[in-house]
């Protein structure tokens, strides 16, 4: 009989939990405060997605891409009209190229705002979360304003946009690009600047360059373990290209550089967005398309850099109007392997720090 | 002017006259039935003010926290949302009391009626004037501390109580916590009772008047106000109820009135320690003679509390081994110098006075 | 330039594992049995100069007579990419695992293995992910009836009855 021993205790986290954005489960094995043990359990928000793509036309299934990441949905409308336009052989106008830039650079801004409020939340900085709210109210503004609606936006179609932006969208733009930085000032005042935010993240959940890469981890968490890469330098899609911005690198490998090398893309999507504004040609915004999308038989494989990481559609056509195969890449999911292995030995509040900064969208991770 | 003087001297000691005047009914002013009347009637009056502290803190407590965060705060019920509370109040009336299957019963059920109990019980020997404590005792600071160490069995009975894994990890943080930060908090009291030499609240008041103690004592008090924090589990030091952890902690399993009366408690606690702050750093009832001692004595309270809720809606969560390592290697040592440079500066003061 | 390069290493991977290559969109694609999976996958991984180091996706196809197992190879050192599949039985599909390469194969594998039943051999932790665990089926097998029997005959008789 040894009495020395305490006993484990399993503590069930989720799917309803304060902190799990979402519907994510987790069963945390606990000696005292200490994690000995996660096993994630997934599947909560399951929708099937890749099943319903199966039975939808190629148009129909735009809406259900907003559901994937819905933090960033232009984004993921782009991802997946992009890869059939890529099938079809499409090419779309210029002007509808600069306003995707331009929405996909603003899911990005609000995507990483929500990331930054919400690991501020689960540290319980209450005001660092709506400060960074508020701001990303004026971006659902412009959304709206464009699309009519503020956080599942259906904006672009296959060859082009859904809807010009209306005269009002501009200024409001311009004002928000103008106030940023003050706005990131603020964030790093009243968070990640804090004597106790850092003491929380900084050191934490290290994420070594080598367990990064063999565990197929991509976008910001990558970055800020001290990779160098960035599908819109690395494999340019759309018309990156053109654009003049540097990929933010972290050697931290901790939570904190996770979570502050999204202050550094938000400057970054910032100085695109300003180039875009800047170039973006007039004309039309949709490309002529058939009003039966047939693709021909193939297949394509198509990646884009979302604001959690690479999300990627591989479609298989078999030259009918719905594909046969429509295989979505989730980043946050494959980015979700992490979690257990680098959260082992960390207490659990540092458990829910270090999931914060992974930005799991379980819309996303689930599909 | 002589008629203002009155005026200021008579509202100034107001409740003593009418203390007086109820006296004056009985035959025996001193009689065990006069004392009786009067103990009763004081006691009426602190469990008035912990509710209307209550009432009050919670509504303050979200327009702070409005305030912070650049939103309005509750602005729907009553002028500006001024009956926000009541309204919650009589919603958490109307709510089923949920006692968990496999709960402790007896335990569960009694650990709300405690926690509401402390405040009354430690805000007893607040002096709110001059001569105006209800129960004035010798040891009233070593009371005031012992009392209010017993909210960490409560937040354990909770916790055990339940039945309920989150709310037994905040349980025994909670004990983790508060016997760790009880020692600090002493000590950092301790530098002022040296100077007074008294445990006793109204002297330790009376001594402040040419200046308040936070001048003497600016080290002790910067000490005070992180371990009565902790002491109150409020943020940075919530851990116990840390909704993003461990949901609510003790009080994940309780509804209606039960909880309310824990945020009775929690709100009755942080004004009785706004209240001891107040008297031993910031002078109590001591003022310019304008208003009259009680009203000084009320603002010092109501800074004291807005500061607790500036930090607390300002400020992330601190972690459970950086909290111990605050209390155990950077407080407590802290206010062990404290208290020697206060001997040592007592000893040069009689040297130099030749007292 | 780089293109050609990475087109002669596949090439010389292809006839080692005895595969096949072709081009679709500009990335080349190695179909290989599935039996050479693990070949095929390290060859790929150890090119030297254009090296697709970094598994990037990997899912399962039903192409309705065999099940593939699609490897989307790419590199965090430059933009080259290989789509590597492997075919199995429709009926049996067994494949070893990609976990001793790339320990990121876990998820991505365990749903494989829960939309198509798709076995790897080797795999840590072989259970279903999305799906709860008494779940019958795969559910993107295209021989995957989609609602439950009874529900569609109720559906069915309502509709005939009206």
């Amino acid at each position: 009989m040894s009495i020395e021993k305490t006993e484990e205790l399993i503590l069930n986290m989720g799917p309803q939990h304060p902190s799990m954005h979402g519907l994510f489960r987790m069963v945390v094995h606990l000696a005292g405060e200490t994690v000995t043990n996660i096993e994630p359990k997934l599947g909560y928000l399951h929708r099937g997605m890749e099943k319903l793509a199966e039975s939808r036309t190629y148009s129909q299934f735009i809406p259900y891409t907003d559901r994937l990441d819905y933090l960033a949905s232009p984004h993921n409308n782009w991802a997946y009209v992009q890869t059939v336009e890529k099938l079809m052989g499409v090419e779309i106008p210029e002007r509808a190229e600069y306003l995707r830039v331009i929405f996909g650079e603003l899911a990005r801004i609000a995507s990483h705002q929500v990331c930054i409020a919400s690991t501020a939340l689960d540290m319980a900085g209450w005001s660092a979360w709506s400060y960074a709210f508020r701001d990303r109210e004026r971006i659902c503004d412009m959304y709206e304003m464009t699309a009519g609606s503020r956080l599942t936006v259906n904006i672009m179609r296959i060859g082009g946009m859904s809807a010009e932006p209306p005269e009002e969208f501009w200024p409001a733009l311009q004002s928000f690009l103008d106030d940023t930085p003050e706005m990131l000032e603020e964030y790093y005042g009243i968070f990640f600047g804090n004597e106790i935010a850092m003491g929380r993240l900084k050191n934490v959940g290290i994420l070594t360059k080598e367990m990064a890469e063999n565990l197929s981890i991509t976008g910001p968490v990558l970055r800020a373990s001290g990779v160098d890469y960035d599908v819109r330098k690395a494999d340019p899609y759309s018309i990156y290209d053109r654009f003049d911005f540097d990929v933010p690198v972290r050697t931290g490998c901790d939570s904190y550089d996770r979570t502050i090398i999204r202050m550094d893309e938000i400057v970054e999507s910032i100085k695109i967005i300003k180039q875009a504004v800047r170039d973006i040609p007039g004309g039309p915004i949709m490309a002529k398309v058939p009003k039966v999308i047939k693709p021909p038989v193939g297949e394509v494989y198509h990646r884009v850099e979302n604001p959690k990481g690479e999300l990627g559609f591989y479609i298989v056509s078999d030259g009918t109007t719905k594909p046969t195969r429509l295989r979505i890449r989730p980043a946050t999911f494959i980015n979700l392997q992490m979690l257990p292995i680098v959260a082992k030995g960390w207490k659990i509040q540092d458990v829910v720090a270090i999931f914060a900064t992974l930005d799991a969208v379980l819309g996303e991770v689930d599909k | 002017m002589e008629t203002l003087n009155y005026l200021l001297e008579t509202l100034n000691n107001l409740f003593l006259i009418i203390a007086d005047a109820i006296r004056g009914l009985f035959a025996d002013p001193q009689s065990v039935w006069a004392n009786l009347t009067m103990n009763v009637i004081n006691f009426i009056i602190v469990v008035i003010i912990v509710v209307l502290a209550a009432l009050i803190l919670i509504l303050l407590e979200r327009k702070v926290a409005g305030w912070t965060s650049q939103r309005p705060g509750p602005n729907r019920l009553g002028p500006r949302g001024w009956f926000q509370t009541i309204a919650d109040a009589l919603k958490l009336m109307g709510k089923e009391d949920v006692t968990p299957a496999g709960a402790d019963k007896l335990i569960f059920k009694i650990a709300p009626m405690i926690i509401f109990c402390l405040p009354m019980m430690t805000l007893a020997v607040i002096p709110y004037g001059k001569d105006m404590a209800p129960i004035n005792i010798d040891l009233g600071i070593l009371y005031f501390v012992a009392i209010s160490s017993i909210s960490t069995l409560c937040f354990l009975m909770a916790g055990w109580g339940s039945n309920n894994k989150y709310s037994l990890l905040g349980g025994m943080r909670a004990v983790a916590q508060m016997i760790s930060y009880e020692i600090p908090l002493l000590f950092s009291l301790l530098g002022v009772v040296m100077i007074t030499q008294s445990f006793n609240l109204g002297v330790i008041v009376e001594a402040q008047g040419t200046i308040p103690f936070i001048v003497l004592q600016p080290l002790a008090f910067v000490i005070f106000m992180i371990a009565g924090l902790a002491e109150l589990n409020r943020a940075p030091f919530d851990l116990v109820e840390a909704d993003q952890e461990v949901v609510a902690g003790p009080f994940t399993e309780y509804t209606g009135l039960r909880w309310g009366l824990f945020f009775l408690g929690e709100y009755g606690n942080m004004t009785a320690m706004s209240a001891l702050a107040a008297t031993v750093f910031l002078g109590g009832w001591q003022g310019p003679a304008f208003l009259p001692g009680y009203v000084w004595f009320f603002m010092k309270v109501g800074v004291m509390i807005f500061m607790m809720m500036w930090v607390r809606w300002t400020f992330p969560r601190i972690r459970i081994d950086h909290l111990m390592h605050l209390a155990w290697k950077v407080l407590l040592p802290l206010s062990i110098v404290n208290i020697l440079l206060t001997g040592l500066g007592i000893y040069i003061y009689r040297f130099v006075m030749g007292g | 330039m780089e293109n050609k390069v990475l087109s002669r290493y596949v090439d010389e991977l292809a006839s080692q594992v005895n595969g096949v290559v072709e081009e679709s969109f500009g990335v080349l694609v190695l179909k290989v049995q599935a039996t050479y999976i693990i070949e095929a996958l390290t060859g790929a991984k150890n090119f030297p100069d254009v090296p697709c180091d970094f598994l990037h996706d990997l899912c399962g196809v039903d192409s309705g007579d065999h099940i593939e197992v699609v490897y989307q190879l790419s590199s965090l050192h430059g933009p080259q990419l290989l789509r590597v599949k492997a075919t199995m039985d429709h009926e049996n599909p067994v494949i070893d695992s990609a976990t001793r390469i790339w320990e990121g194969a876990n998820y991505l594998e365990r749903e494989a293995y829960d939309m198509f039943g798709i076995k790897f051999k080797g795999h840590p932790n072989l259970k279903r992910i999305y799906m709860w665990d008494d779940f019958e089926g795969y559910p993107l097998r295209k021989d995957y009836v989609t609602e439950p029997i009874e529900v569609r005959n109720v559906v069915r008789t309502r509709i005939e009855g009206e």
